[in-house]
This record gives structure tokens, sequence and C-alpha cells, in this order.
């Protein structure tokens, strides 16, 4: 039985406990509401695909600083080396590791002729071989890989291929098939590239870039001294080949040094270690904030028990059942809540939109305060039933007992 | 209308038992006016919160307008209390946050009545009790006396069979505790029964019957001397059933 008009005029004839009540939980529901926001923002950011095997993907830096190594023929032997190592499922020289933070980009250019010509958004760019689509695990969608022959060994100037993420592919050419379409890569060298594949999903090394999925890999085995070396193996043998990798590579030549074994699953908890960080403290912010407040409640139905033991009592003999207690300080914490999540709301949509001007975070969506009011009346039932039911025992005679 | 017999209380604490009332009997009859005394401590409070069902016994039975009081649920008991039995208490037990149409409200409420119903039965009782005028007045505001009759409309209000009161004159002072005595010898008049307890031997002499307790067990049992009952007219005139001499002294063998 719902008694809200007399629960209001106890409230309305003794506001300041409840009006503290108010700001706490007014304060709680516009900080856990944007709170939250961020939280799951940061979290669907960290949850993007970077469209690779990440657990099965791993990388390495090669240096050789031996002048006499021939680096061409080298790097072809080492390859193959540890293709035939056990566990390895491919490798592939690269200029760059996805999610890994450090690498090449760069702007093309598209279009048959001069007025048509437009520049397309920046992509992250792979040099790598025909295996090089294996060795990331990505899906090729449309077109072809590279060819054997096709795969030319020197510098990023002598590209002719390339294949594409689909996001690049629609960044640059719309709905118009990629496949077949020419780019230039400008200062990276004159030649017409032409696009013969695109990838359904490839990320690039720098998370908070804005152009994360556009990627491009172009058909060049890179030759450097110091040379990245993309490996794919099965799960779990990353440790053992940290140790068979170099002494493979060291039996052919010990001039090189061999070093920096991570997993593009390794890479991604890095670059999203500032994420994740946010998320975690703001997290226990909410937590804390909430359970401040669920305290908050039950110390005030606790104070309010022990004020009204003989007014409890009273109710009981005059009838009241022990339900009719319960819902007595639900109703009133209820009536506290609502009014405090309301305004909390509003507190919270304000919040967010200095949020969003100050610190360029996107809108507040309107489901996080309503979920936080929800979730808050939720908390209200818990933190009041638990100790309202210590006043549902009290007994109908303290009525007479007390005085 | 109530019936105890053998009921036996027993307070447990750590250290020692209470034995608050012992095989104690009594019959009340419909439209009686009992008026219960009795030294402190003797088990009268215990003996009417029993009767009023706001605490369970020990051993023995208790009928109540017919009801088998012995293993109630505490839901039926609380309706029980809510539709049969009306409550005065010493300290008037007010809720001092509402005003006295909410407090005289409040049982009408756990009763399920609507607000139609509920506002023209606040709006009787507080005329019975003469405080209409000041149904929005919160109680801290009034006189114990004052407080005391809108405890009396709270109890009325519902329109119970049965009135229990716990001392309800002995916060107030001579004059008031006259006035209160009045307003229940009126509502008995109209055929509600009424126990109530108290110190004022006076008051209890104006009673049509009365009972002492004394150590937990109904002691003496007289019913007035047809002299006495002469100084009270109204009385004899007013309540048909005035309790004959014969069926008392009936159950006066009896306990
Ligand atoms: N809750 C209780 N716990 C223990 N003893 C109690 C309790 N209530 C009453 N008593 C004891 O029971 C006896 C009767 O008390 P009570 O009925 O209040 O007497 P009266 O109303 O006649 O003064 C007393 O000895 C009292 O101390
Ligand atoms: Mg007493």
């Amino acid at each position: 039985m719902l008694q809200i008009k007399p629960i209001l005029s106890t409230l309305m004839r003794n506001k300041s406990g409840p009006i503290l009540l108010l700001i706490q939980i007014i304060l709680s529901v516009a900080i856990v509401a944007n709170a939250s926001f961020i939280i799951s923002e940061r979290i669907a950011l960290m949850d993007r695909d970077s469209g690779t095997a990440e657990e099965e993907v791993f990388n390495f830096r090669l240096y050789s600083f031996d002048s006499s190594i021939e680096l061409e023929s080298q790097l072809q032997r080492d390859i193959r080396t540890i293709r035939d190592l056990p566990g390895v499922m491919d490798a592939s020289a690269t200029s760059m590791v996805p999610l890994s933070g450090g690498g090449w980009s760069s702007g093309y250019t598209v279009g048959n002729t001069e007025e048509t010509a437009k520049d397309t958004e920046s992509a992250a760019v792979y040099y790598g071989d025909e295996h090089m689509l294996n060795t990331l695990g990505v899906d090729l969608i449309e077109g072809r890989n590279f060819y054997e022959e096709e795969v030319l060994t020197g510098s990023p100037d002598l590209a002719t291929h390339g294949i594409v993420s689909k996001a690049f592919a629609k960044a640059s050419w719309g709905d118009e098939p990629a496949i077949g379409q020419i780019m230039y890569a400008g200062d990276f060298g004159d030649k017409p590239i032409q696009i013969i594949g695109v990838v359904d999903k490839l990320q690039g090394a720098w998370v908070n870039s804005s152009y994360l999925d556009n990627s491009v890999i172009l058909n060049i085995n890179l030759v450097n001294v110091f040379t990245k070396v993309l490996v794919r193996a099965e799960v779990g043998t990353l440790a053992q080949l940290k140790e068979a990798i170099p002494a493979a590579l060291h039996k052919d030549n010990r001039n090189r040094v061999i070093e920096g074994f991570t997993l593009i699953s390794e890479h991604r908890k890095r670059v999203y270690r500032n994420h994740e960080l946010m998320a975690t403290v703001l997290s226990m912010m909410v937590v804390l904030l909430l359970l401040i407040t669920s305290l908050g409640l039950a110390g005030m139905v606790m104070f309010n028990i022990e004020r009204r033991t003989k007014q409890i009592g009273t109710r009981r003999a005059l009838g009241a059942k022990k339900r009719d207690i319960i819902s007595f300080f639900l109703v009133e914490n209820y009536i506290i809540c609502l009014v405090g999540g309301v305004i909390g709301g509003l507190v919270a949509v304000q919040l967010g939109q200095q949020l969003m001007s100050v610190y360029s975070l996107p809108k507040l969506e309107p489901i996080y305060p309503i979920m936080t009011i929800m979730g808050l009346l939720l908390l209200t039932t818990v933190a009041v039933i638990l100790p309202a039911r210590k006043a549902a025992k009290i007994s109908p005679a303290i009525a007479t007992r007390s005085v | 209308m109530l019936s105890m017999k053998n009921i036996s209380k027993v307070f447990k604490t750590d250290l020692v038992e209470t034995h608050a009332l012992r095989d104690f009997n009594l019959e009340v009859k419909e439209g009686e006016f009992v008026a219960v005394t009795g030294p402190s401590g003797s088990g009268k409070t215990t003996f009417l919160n029993i009767a009023g069902l706001l605490e369970g016994f020990t051993h023995g039975d208790y009928f109540l307008d017919g009801v088998n009081i012995s293993n109630l649920s505490d839901n039926k008991s609380a309706t029980i209390r809510n539709e049969k039995i009306g409550f005065i208490f010493q300290g008037f037990n007010l809720i001092p946050d509402l005003n006295l149409a909410e407090n005289v409200e409040v049982p009408l409420r756990y009763r399920g009545f609507n607000s139609a119903e509920r506002k023209r039965r606040v709006q009787h009782a507080l005329e019975q009790v003469g405080l209409a005028a000041r149904m929005k007045h919160l109680p801290s505001q009034l006189s114990g006396g004052q407080q005391q009759r809108v405890a009396i409309a709270r109890a009325l209000a519902g329109e119970p069979r049965f009135l229990l009161a716990d001392e309800p004159t002995g916060n107030l002072d001579s004059m008031m505790a006259r006035q209160v005595m009045e307003l229940l010898e009126e509502i008995n008049r109209a055929g509600t029964t009424i126990i109530m307890v108290t110190h004022d031997a006076e008051l209890a002499r104006r009673a049509q019957r009365n009972i002492q307790i004394v150590d937990g067990q109904v002691c003496d049992f007289t019913m007035y001397q047809h002299g006495a009952v002469a100084d009270k007219p109204h009385l004899v005139a007013g309540d048909k059933r005035a309790v004959e001499p014969s069926s008392v002294e009936a159950e006066e063998a009896t306990s």
C-alpha cells in the first residue's frame, strides 16, 4: 500500500536530513552518469578489432651491424629459415606492426586527370610480400594477393601494386569498386600503384589517430640494416620461438642483434594502457560513489529506525503489517532518490556539455543518466530493505512499553 | 467477546525468567467497561498487550470475538488489531511529523479505505472528540489532554468493537483526565467494549466492572456494589448490558 502523501508531508517537515542525502544523490548521479559514459566510450575504443590474429602474430627487430652482409639475400634466407621453424605458420618482413604505435603513414593522390585528382585520407603503409596477408591473418574480401613475382625488393618508391583495407577503399573511392583503381604515392615514388585487393579489416599503428582503419599494403620487401619481421605462430609457442629464432638466424650469421619479440596482443595492451587506466580509475570512482551513496541511504534509514522506534511500534499496533513498515521506508527513500535522480540527471547533462566543450568528448547519451537513475533505484531498494527488515521486526508491544 | 483461560506469559532474559502473567483467567462480555488496577509491575500492561494482540503468550487459550488467537500469523494479528481493536496509550503515541488529520488517518490507510471514506471518518472522529477545527495542527501544538483526545479519535475512526487503554489519563492532570474519562464513557455507552488500565482509583470506580491484577493473576474481582453503581446513574441507565451479579459470581468461582 503506497502512502505517498503522508510520507511526503513527513519529509517536508523534516528537511535537513533528506536534503543532505538529496545533494549526495544529485552529485552521484551527475558524476556516475558521465563517468560511466566515458568508461563505455573507452571500452568501445579498446574493443575495436585490428583485423589481425593478435594472439598468433608477433614481431621482432633485426639489426644487421656487419657492413659485409649482403642485406637482400640475407633477408630472404632469414625469412625462409623462420618459416621452416616448428610452430611457425608464416613470416614476412614488414615496415610496421599493427597497434605498435610506430611505423609509416602516408596520403595518396587518386584520380585520372589533373582536375579530378584528389588526396586520400592518410593510411598506414605496410610494405611486404605475398606472405603478408597470411602472416597478419587478415581476410581478403575482394581481388587477389600479390603474386610472388610481383614482389620487389629494395626501397619504397618501387611499389606498383597495392592491397587496401575496406575502410580506406571506401574513403578513397566511395561506392566505386577499388580493384583496378590507380593511386600515386607522391613523395614516396611516382609510379602508379594499382589496387589489386581489398582486405576486410587492417588497422594501423596509432590507436588515437582518426584513420586507424585505413591501411595500404604495398608489394615491396624493404631492405634495410634495421628490419622488422612479422611471424605468425601457433598460440603459446612464442616463448620457445624467442630462443629458436635467434639461434637459427645466428647460425647463419652471428653479427645481428635480434630482439623485441612482442605479440600484437601485447602491443594492444600497451597502446591502450591509458584508456584502460582511465576506465579503471573511473570505474573505481563509480563503485565508490555508489557505495558511499548506499551507505548514506542505509545510514539514514538506520537513524530513522532508531528515531522512530516508538512510531513504528505504534503503527504496528494500529494495524501496519511488516511489509507496510518496509514499504514506508522504501517509498520515503524512493521519493528522495527519484527527486535526486531527476535533478542529478539534469546536472549530468550540464556537466556532460561542459566536458564536451572543454575536453572535446562526445555528447553524453541520455541513456546513461537514465540507466544511472535506474541503477540507483535498485541500489536504494537493497540499501533500504536490509535495515528496514529490522524495523519490521520491532514489536508492536513497543507502543505500550516505551513512554 | 474476550475469553482468556490459563494464560501465562514468561519473559526470558539471560539471567531471569519473569512470570508476568500466571494462570490468568478472564471473561469480558460485549459492551462492558472494565477498569484494571493493580500495583506497578503486576502484569497489567502485559495483559493488555496480549488482549490487544500486541504480543503473544506462553501458555493458555485466548478467544477474541470467537477467534482463536493462539496461532495467528503476524499479518492476521495486524488485520485484527486494525479492524477490531482501538488502542489508547499513556503517552498518546501520536506521530509527531503528521498533523491531526493524518494521524487519525493512519489506521484507515492500513485498512485500505479509499480517500473519500478516510476523509469522512477522520472528520467524524475528530468531531466526536471536539477537535475537527484543528485538523491541520501538529500534535506538538496541542495540550496533553487534546493530544489524548486525538489519539482517541484515531482509535475510534476504524469503529472498533473493542477499545484498550493503558493508563490513558496517566500523563494528564485531573481536570483533563475527567474529560477523557467522560469521552470513554460516552464511547462505551455507544456500544464499544472498553478495558482500561488505570492507577486512578476514583476513575476506576466509575467503570462498570473492576478487576485487580496482583502478581500476574486476577486477584480481586469485584462488581461494583449496588450503592456505588447508584452513584453513577447515567451508566446504569445507559447500559443495558450491565453484568448481572449472578454471572459475576459464576465467573468468580472459575477464577
Ligand atoms: N519485555 C520484557 N522483558 C522482560 N520482562 C518484562 C518485559 N515486559 C514486562 N516485563 C516484566 O513483566 C512484569 C509485568 O510488567 P507489566 O505488565 O508492564 O506491569 P504493569 O503494567 O502492571 O506495571 C514486570 O515484572 C516487568 O518487569
Ligand atoms: Mg504498565
